[in-house]
């Protein structure tokens, strides 16, 4: 699999990153099994959380097993220094490793979230620290806010490493500010921070809960994700094709198979398809009827 | 509104700031709001449909003057820079040497060659000299692509009760050398999409298209090419095939 350099890191991610949110729905054995089938085929950069269900518990012991193969992603929600370093040392011990290699700031939505995570009692402050001691290696920041508050953050925290945020065909269709992800990953290819795409693959949100309650929707991502073979593939390789160092896996183990061989097969995707692409999607989603042209 | 990729492709490397534009056959308003994003001076949006006029005076044109700012990257002030003329694009309602930029995003193929002669005649008239002229289309579509049947019959309900096609494909290469031959000095071309993404809501529009047609020209031909029309939209669905080009041309000086 494709590999490319993760910003400064020294890290070259395979094109794919494994979503081990994956891994929650899965029981021990099944976990066990998906971890070596991604290594399988190559990929190198994991990504988990303390708030995937017990995600990070069920990675531990392969992680543990091929700890050399995987440069692994973690992050926390906690926005202060007391809460950052609690919920370090919780990830370090439900993984059971020494180190984590990159330590993200969790979905930062909120300007004052940016405000307390830079300040003296803040977030990053236990980043630091902790990056002192060897415990985490790389500082990265995840957010599916608004595309404005990653850049300031980009401007206001120096040692950011990685940036991860969504980027599909949905998103680059529309013009409004608010989902001006692009902006966000040239900025950071002009800063040289690593880059990490999510929700490559939704296709749209999930009825409302009235319509299709929780428990029966099929599949157990936050979004609804296109699940043909074609789909998966043509997503994986607009996202690629973007530029992003790496493609975040989809949350559901169903559809992880498909973004490997999708993830394998990557060689690029022209710039008149990815137009296709977006044209697609915005004419699936638009409230204008009767168009006969493009 | 979101201007079309398409759109943002054809216009990116002309010059239409500043500019007063022709958009010949508004549409659903795509190209206009293009235009005006990059900045024309005015665009008069000409088209002979109705629905056309009000859909782009309702998507771009913000007549309604509620003061909503560009959350659509269209500001407010557009409902002044734009002009949606209900008039035939054979007499365009524009004097002699008046644009700077002529767009016909998607035109020519709902124009027979008779009304593409007219309408080019119209478009060199109203040019000024160092005009632009920018055209996006459609190949003809590949041997073997379904859609290309629901094409033939909404062609075949035009024919039948108006006498000339719904739609033409006219080559890419073909219409470089035609607009040359009215004048135009040929400056670039793109594909804008490959393939085409013919999704649910083009095919069912066709196929409503083809529907509506027969249907004004009654008789036991008609009801089976309207009853083929319904079923090839249903068998279709989607398809993804072909290409749209992007040529831009000059009005010499």
């Amino acid at each position: 699999m494709q590999t490319r350099p993760l910003g400064d890191t020294g890290h070259d991610s395979t094109v794919m990153t494994f979503g081990a949110i994956a891994l929650n729905w899965l029981e021990q054995e099944g976990a066990n099994q998906l971890v070596e089938h991604v290594l399988d085929y190559g990929v190198n950069h994991f990504d988990v959380a303390p708030e995937y269900g017990d995600a990070e518990l069920k990675l531990g012991p392969k992680l543990r097993q091929h700890r050399e193969e995987i440069f692994l992603g973690c992050k926390t929600q906690e926005r202060t220094y007391e809460g950052a370093w609690r919920k370090l040392e919780r990830s370090l011990n439900r993984l059971g490793v020494d180190a984590i290699d990159l330590y993200q700031v969790h979905g930062l939505e909120y300007d004052e979230e940016l405000d307390a995570i830079t300040g003296d009692d803040g977030a990053l402050a236990a980043f630091r620290e902790a990056k002192e001691q060897g415990l985490i290696d790389h500082i990265g920041l995840t957010s599916h806010g608004d595309p404005g508050l990653i850049l300031d953050a980009l401007d206001r925290v120096d040692d950011l490493e990685s940036l991860m945020f969504p980027l599909n065909p949905v998103v680059a269709g529309k013009d409004d500010d608010e989902y001006d992800y692009e902006a966000v990953l040239a900025r950071a290819d002009e800063k040289n921070v690593g880059t990490l795409g999510i929700k490559a693959f939704a296709g749209g949100s999930w009825p409302p809960t009235d319509e299709l309650p929780e428990s029966d929707r099929p599949f157990a991502n936050w979004y609804r994700p296109v699940t043909a073979p074609d789909e998966v593939r043509e997503r994986f390789d607009f996202a690629a094709a973007q530029g992003l160092t790496s493609v975040v896996s989809a949350g559901d183990p169903k559809l992880v198979t498909m973004i490997l061989e999708a993830a394998a097969d990557y060689d690029g995707m022209d710039e008149a398809a990815q137009r296709s692409l977006i044209e697609r999607v915005r004419h699936d989603d638009s409230p204008v009827p009767e168009q006969l042209h493009h | 509104m979101d201007v079309p990729q398409t759109v943002t492709v054809a216009l990116d490397d002309r010059p239409v700031a500043g500019r007063r534009c022709l958009e010949a056959g508004a549409g659903a308003g795509n190209a206009t709001a293009g235009l005006l994003a990059n900045g024309a001076a005015r665009v008069y949006a000409v088209t002979n449909d109705r629905d056309h006029a009000r859909t782009t005076r309702r998507r771009v044109g913000r007549d309604d003057g509620d003061g909503s700012d560009g959350d659509d990257g269209v500001d407010e002030s557009d409902g002044d820079r734009l002009a949606v003329l209900e008039a035939d694009l054979r007499a365009v309602p524009l004097p002699d040497d008046s644009v700077g930029v002529i767009t016909a995003h998607g035109l020519c193929n709902v124009l027979d060659p008779a009304s593409l002669s007219a309408v080019a005649e119209e478009f060199s008239r109203v040019a000024s000299p160092g005009a632009q002229l920018v055209v996006d289309d459609y190949d003809p579509l590949p041997d073997g692509a379904a859609i290309g049947g629901l094409f033939a019959v909404e062609n075949a309900a035009s024919e039948l009760a108006r006498g000339r096609p719904a739609l033409t494909f006219y080559p890419a290469a073909f219409l470089r050398r035609f607009f040359a031959g009215h004048g135009w000095e040929f400056e670039r071309e793109r594909t804008l999409l490959e393939p085409v993404p013919w999704t649910e809501s083009h095919v069912s529009a066709h196929g409503d298209r083809a529907v509506s047609m027969a249907k004004e020209h009654p008789g036991e031909p008609c009801d089976a090419l309207a009853a083929t029309a319904r079923r090839l939209a249903t068998d279709i669905g989607s398809e993804s095939v072909g290409r749209m080009y992007g040529l831009a041309f000059r009005f010499p000086e």
